[in-house]
């Protein structure tokens, strides 16, 4: 279980975690939505240890992330996988290396870890052929695919995912959500995926807003579309009209 | 006036928190070094990159140094009549001085820039935080080796540049100042010192690993785009080559008094 306690974040005299709280139960398949800027991607960044909080606790399991330190905070990531925005692929290495770099920084070799690589690029629906391919020749689609397979070769139990479909095409959206949805489902994991993007409702149980800082919503994905409040009722339907476009948008006459 | 007081305030509050920022980062270096595994390979492959990449750039400057040198020195010892010490003094010169000062500035200008640059690409491009949530330590996979190869590699191109520059010295007392060449020779074993050599190789192991740490701390904590990765690159340099020239003239008095 997941479970952030009175979060705060500020970056200079920004305040982007505003006393935030948050469970999220073992086997949920959470999605967070907020408008750009709201601070998504800090609060992912929290939970795993990238990012320390100003005050409050990201407990997991019952261990508070914000205190470990040294070898057990390299042991949390064998727990908790993250799958980036732009899939932070090492520039330098090919498909075969970056999959592969936990097994090879423990001593095996190329021709070691070639079959267990293969078998998780296939796993995410990518083939062998890529293996030798570098990240500037792959695709956005491919490389969060490769990203993932990568987080997927340490078995963590928890994924989180930051705005996986960015920058992609409809199709693409679609297939990105279905293997999330998959591997969420074969591997048992509790999921967190962050999105601007409604398309998560269809595959997600739950589904949390974030909205100035703090979670203004957190329940079943089918129940968010009776919810009244205005700010939700607006966001979910992508309206132009509420109260979103009266926070820092200028609008027209 | 305030202003002003405020400018000065902030500015002398910057640097310090950076000196001790740096300083941290060179301690947790050396805590990561004797602590961790070493990565061999590329620790290898780091000296390749700086070292064997950089021969060709301190080969022509040793030469050039040698050769001003032994011109240079002609000027003053022909008005004693002293030619004959041209090759101690060029001998001396790069030994101790210029080719540990010389070497180190020319790698900081090519691969401490290109070690800021890349380090300061992946920490915006997020694969330094990814290394990390792959249980892979950073600083043991991307600073220790670049540290220690800098560290091994830079006192064997000071002793290039040294050769090099004693090298050309002679060819131009020989050749152009028509100095005996068996007189050359001859000083320079009658006057050289094993302390020289020493001294030299000293004074580059420091430096390698001065201009290292400051190249891996500025990308390392590289931040703001494609801007903020020039400004880093720059600073990287700069400080660098400063560093360099401050911690020569502390080696070079502590070495006068012993």
């Amino acid at each position: 279980m997941i479970k952030l306690v009175n979060l705060f974040k500020s970056f200079g005299t920004k305040c982007i975690t505003n006393g935030l709280n948050l469970e999220v139960n073992d086997g949920e398949f959470l999605a967070i939505l907020g408008r750009s800027g709201e601070g998504k991607s800090v609060l992912l960044k929290q939970v795993i240890g990238l990012i320390q909080p100003d005050s409050g606790s990201v407990i997991i399991d019952g261990e508070d992330v914000t205190k470990l330190t040294g070898k057990k905070r390299q042991q949390f990531f064998h727990k908790c996988g993250y799958v980036f925005q732009f899939a932070a692929l090492l520039d330098s290495l090919n498909v075969l290396e970056n999959v592969g770099i936990n097994l090879l920084e423990d001593g095996k070799s190329l021709e070691e870890i070639k079959d267990v690589v293969i078998e998780r690029l296939r796993s995410v629906g990518l083939a062998p052929d890529v293996l030798d391919k570098y990240p500037d020749e792959l695709s956005g689609g491919m490389k969060k695919r490769v990203g993932l397979a990568r987080t997927l070769m340490l078995s963590p139990k928890i994924l989180i995912y930051d705005e996986p479909t960015t920058g992609l095409d409809p199709i693409t959206v679609r297939l990105i959500h279905e293997l999330i949805q998959k591997t969420h489902i074969e591997q048992k994991l509790t999921s967190i995926v962050i999105s601007h993007d409604i398309e998560i409702f269809k595959y997600a149980t739950h589904v949390a807003m974030l909205n100035e800082g703090k979670i203004v919503y957190k329940g079943p994905t089918k129940d968010i579309w009776d919810c009244k409040d205005p700010f939700i009722y607006q966001f979910i339907r992508g309206l132009p009209e509420g109260p979103i476009s009266q926070i820092g948008f200028v609008k027209e006459n | 006036m305030l202003q002003f007081v405020d400018y000065i305030g902030s500015t002398v509050l910057d640097t310090c928190s950076q000196f001790g920022r740096l300083g941290l980062f060179a301690y947790e270096t050396l805590i990561t070094l004797f602590t961790t595994k070493l990565k061999i390979k590329k620790i290898f492959y780091q000296m390749s990159y700086i070292g064997i990449g950089s021969v060709s750039i301190v080969f022509l400057v040793g030469i050039a140094i040698g050769a001003v040198l032994a011109l240079q020195s002609y000027i003053g010892l022909e008005r004693f009549g002293s030619t004959q010490f041209i090759g101690p003094i060029v001998f001396l010169s790069m030994a101790r001085e210029f080719g540990p000062v010389f070497s180190a500035l020319m790698v900081i200008g090519r691969a401490g820039s290109a070690m800021t640059a890349e380090l300061g690409s992946m920490r915006i491009s997020e694969q330094i935080d990814a290394l990390q949530t792959l249980c892979i330590n950073p600083m043991q996979y991307l600073v220790v080796p670049r540290v220690l190869a800098s560290t091994l590699i830079l006192p064997f191109l000071s002793i290039f540049c040294t050769f090099f520059g004693v090298m050309a010295g002679y060819v131009t007392a020989v050749y152009v100042l028509n100095i005996n060449s068996e007189v050359y020779m001859e000083t320079i074993r009658a006057n050289a010192e094993l302390s020289d050599i020493i001294n030299g190789l000293i004074k580059s192991l420091f430096f390698g690993f001065l201009f290292s740490i400051i190249a891996t701390y500025k990308g390392y904590f590289t931040r703001g785009g494609a801007k903020g990765l020039g400004i880093s690159t720059t600073q990287s340099v700069v400080f660098a080559n400063v560093t360099i020239i401050l911690a020569d003239y502390v080696l070079t008095s502590l070495m006068f008094a012993k």
